[in-house]
């Protein structure tokens, strides 16, 4: 009797890891997200997956940015990796992707899924902007403005938004009188403090200019406003950055500004939970950096059904799944104030700051993206690198700008 | 014929990678292309005379080279000197300083970056709470000061080995010398010049080679501390061919760096072991 049930529990045994041996995984790769609601989104959606799709295991892996830049890159040389990989969608990054072949033309599920309707046009502008047919489905789109703090401004007798760049300035001026540095950075990040330059390059330069210096086809050693970018980001650097910088990075800087060590911080519509989650949203105000083009300082991050998957039907499924009208409503605001799906707007209960960004999406005249986003991978780090020497002291702005001309004409 | 599988590993995971870095540098990839094109000595000319980067990490590499194989060793054989005596406490000691050895680099790193901070930071405490806030450097931020500041942690984590091997040549050195050389009258600096030095020399060797090979290859602590910032200031060669291949993705030029670094580590570790050897075969 004892040798049957032995025998009977081994065969379920057997039969139950045959079972689980037999479920169909479905690998995602991801970043790190810093806020909970972020996370929870994302767990929330391998549950619900496996729930409506009973024998399928997903795996969503997230590492660091860095760190997931590595593995995807490295997985591309092989034949392992993931099904699906969230990636940012400007040329130097999941541009580079598509034109390498790793993204699978996704044209007939957006033609039967209907994802051509239900997603919102900005997001999906850089589905096709790559290669041939449709690449990567939209699952955030993310804009970047200034955070400020109203009590210091009030301290600094600032009264309304800046709406010019001159304003800015005034306010930044009228700030410092009062001992306030105006913006804070982690320098230590790189991308951080680019990001003041890339506004500043679009207010300088215009939308024009700026797309045509960003796209390498204009000269940033001849060119004026180039020039003149410099020199402004050095005088933002030189008066008005908290201090020290260089040694810290963007949560360093964040907890910073929570303390009121600085007025200011240039940050993304993702910056509103983090805000929710770590002080009182009713001390902070917001306001696009007044570049005067009217557009929209931001980016989208997309998610990729990569070509090695054999798995692309389930991995579209997925896909529209999480950017089904249910799904998204379920998480509006978990990354970021605007739904990626056209149908789901944040309701009266929004967070305060959501509601003004809804105001901002729908001003926009247009986007840009981050500088990271736009140049190549060599040209970026070069970026970075000139950006900061400035940012130290050690460049001055002419010599700046030669900087990046002279590793765009000899790379 | 017994050494065949570890040598079948070994030609594997070391000698292959090792041809294919030599291979690849002569080539353009970005790790995606399924075609490597061939550009001969492209990614050597670029890294020399166009990579801004190149000669700061050079510049970098040396300079903790060459700190790496005075401070770290100097302090070891002094604590090894010191713990060698009847102390009291002397194994809890020798273990203390051991310590660091065996923690990762990285998180190393992430301990005395919280230290370095400027904000709130160790460091910046201990200076404000002494009056001294004016004084307080931007540890990790500042180009001047970057680099040493990592150097600090890299000593605090690295001299406990130099420590230990210090410590295991003073057993070797013979005991009868030192009695023979008291009774000559020799004082404690006489008898450490001329019976225990000589004694440690295959031990220095060791000490100074190893010293010299992984601070050649000096990575995961900068990595963790600066990433190579700021604005690529701290970067070393090992870290900047880990950037160009691993993070710009450019594997033909990273191979370049790597296979200059080799070339680096060659030309100076060979001649010295093997000046080092004739020295030690003369002696005897």
């Amino acid at each position: 009797m004892k040798l049957k049930t032995t025998l009977c529990s081994s065969i379920c045994a057997f039969l139950a890891t045959g079972v689980t041996a037999s479920a169909e995984g479905l690998t995602i790769w991801t970043i790190n997200y810093t806020s909970d609601k972020q996370v929870s989104a994302l767990t929330a959606a391998e549950a619900e997956f496996e729930k409506l799709n009973p024998g399928v295991d997903v795996e969503i892996v997230m590492r660091g940015t860095d760190e997931h830049k590595t593995a995807l890159r490295v997985a591309s040389g092989s034949d392992t990796g993931p099904d699906i990989y969230a990636y940012w969608a400007g040329l130097g990054l999941g541009g580079e992707y598509v034109q390498a072949g790793m993204s699978t033309d996704l044209s007939s599920y957006y033609e039967s899924y209907g994802w051509g309707d239900r997603l919102t046009g900005p997001s999906l502008a850089f589905s096709e902007a790559f290669a041939e047919g449709k690449h990567g489905i939209p699952f955030r789109f993310s804009g970047e403005v200034v955070y400020y703090n109203k009590g210091l401004f009030e301290k600094a007798g600032i009264e309304g938004e800046p709406e010019t760049y001159e304003d800015l300035k005034a306010a930044a001026v009228a700030l410092k009188e009062q001992g306030i540095p105006a913006f804070t950075f982690g320098g230590t990040v790189n991308w951080h403090v680019m990001r003041l330059m890339d506004v500043i390059l679009e207010t300088t330069c215009g939308a024009e200019k700026h797309d045509a210096l960003m796209a390498m086809e204009l000269d940033w050693a001849t060119e004026p406003c180039a020039l003149e970018a410099f020199t402004e980001m050095k005088w933002w650097t030189d008066e008005h950055f908290l201090k020290p910088f260089m040694g810290i990075d963007n949560r360093q800087a964040t907890t910073l500004w929570f303390g009121d060590r600085a007025a200011m911080m240039l940050e993304g519509d993702w910056h509103v939970p983090t805000i929710d989650e770590n002080s009182d949203m009713s001390k902070y105000g917001m306001f696009a950096f007044p570049t005067g083009t009217g557009r929209l300082y931001g980016f989208a991050e997309y998610m990729y059904i990569s070509t090695k998957s054999d798995k692309a039907d389930l991995a579209a499924k997925f896909l529209d799944m999480f950017t089904s009208d249910e799904f998204q409503a379920a998480h509006i605001g978990a990354f970021g104030a605007l739904s990626v799906n056209k149908n789901v707007k944040q309701g009266d209960d929004a967070l305060e700051l959501h509601k003004e960004w809804l105001d901002v999406f729908a001003a926009a005249d247009g986007t840009f993206v981050n500088g990271d986003q736009a140049f190549p991978l060599d040209v970026t780090t070069e970026y970075f690198r000139v950006i900061n020497e400035l940012a130290s002291g050690e460049l001055e702005p002419q010599a700046a700008a030669d900087a990046m001309a002279a590793f765009i004409s000899t790379r | 014929m017994l050494l065949a599988p570890a040598l079948a590993i070994y030609t594997l995971f070391a000698i292959w990678p090792l041809i294919d870095v030599f291979i690849l540098s002569f080539q353009d990839w970005n790790g995606i292309n399924e075609n490597r094109e061939w550009v001969g000595l492209r990614n050597y000319y670029h890294i020399l005379y166009n990579d801004p980067v190149f000669w700061v990490a050079f510049r970098n590499t040396v300079i903790w080279t060459i700190m790496s194989v005075i401070f770290p060793p100097v302090l070891g054989l002094f604590l090894a000197l010191g713990l060698n005596q009847n102390l009291i406490g002397r194994a809890p000691l020798r273990a203390i300083y051991y310590l660091p050895v065996i923690i990762a680099p990285i998180a190393v790193a992430t301990m005395w970056r919280w230290m370095y901070d400027p904000f709130f930071g160790l460091f910046t405490q201990l200076l404000t709470n002494a009056g001294l806030a004016q004084l307080i450097p931007d540890w990790l931020g500042d180009k001047d000061v970057a680099l040493y500041s990592i150097f600090v942690a890299y000593v605090w984590q690295s001299v406990g080995f130099s420590m230990v091997l210090f410590l295991a040549g003073l057993q070797s050195v013979d005991r009868s010398l030192i009695d023979a050389a008291r009774i000559d009258g020799a004082n404690r600096r006489k008898i450490f010049e001329h019976v225990t030095l000589p004694a440690l020399r295959p031990t220095i060797t060791i000490v100074l080679v190893l010293s010299t090979i992984s601070s050649l290859k000096a990575f995961d602590i900068v990595y963790g501390m600066t990433g190579g910032g700021p604005a690529q200031s701290t970067q070393m060669l090992a870290l900047w061919a880990f950037t160009q291949s691993m993070e710009i993705f450019n594997y033909g030029r990273g191979s370049a760096v790597s296979v200059v670094l080799l070339t680096i580590t060659l030309a100076i570790v060979v001649p010295y072991m093997s000046w080092s050897q004739r020295r030690e075969e003369d002696a005897q």
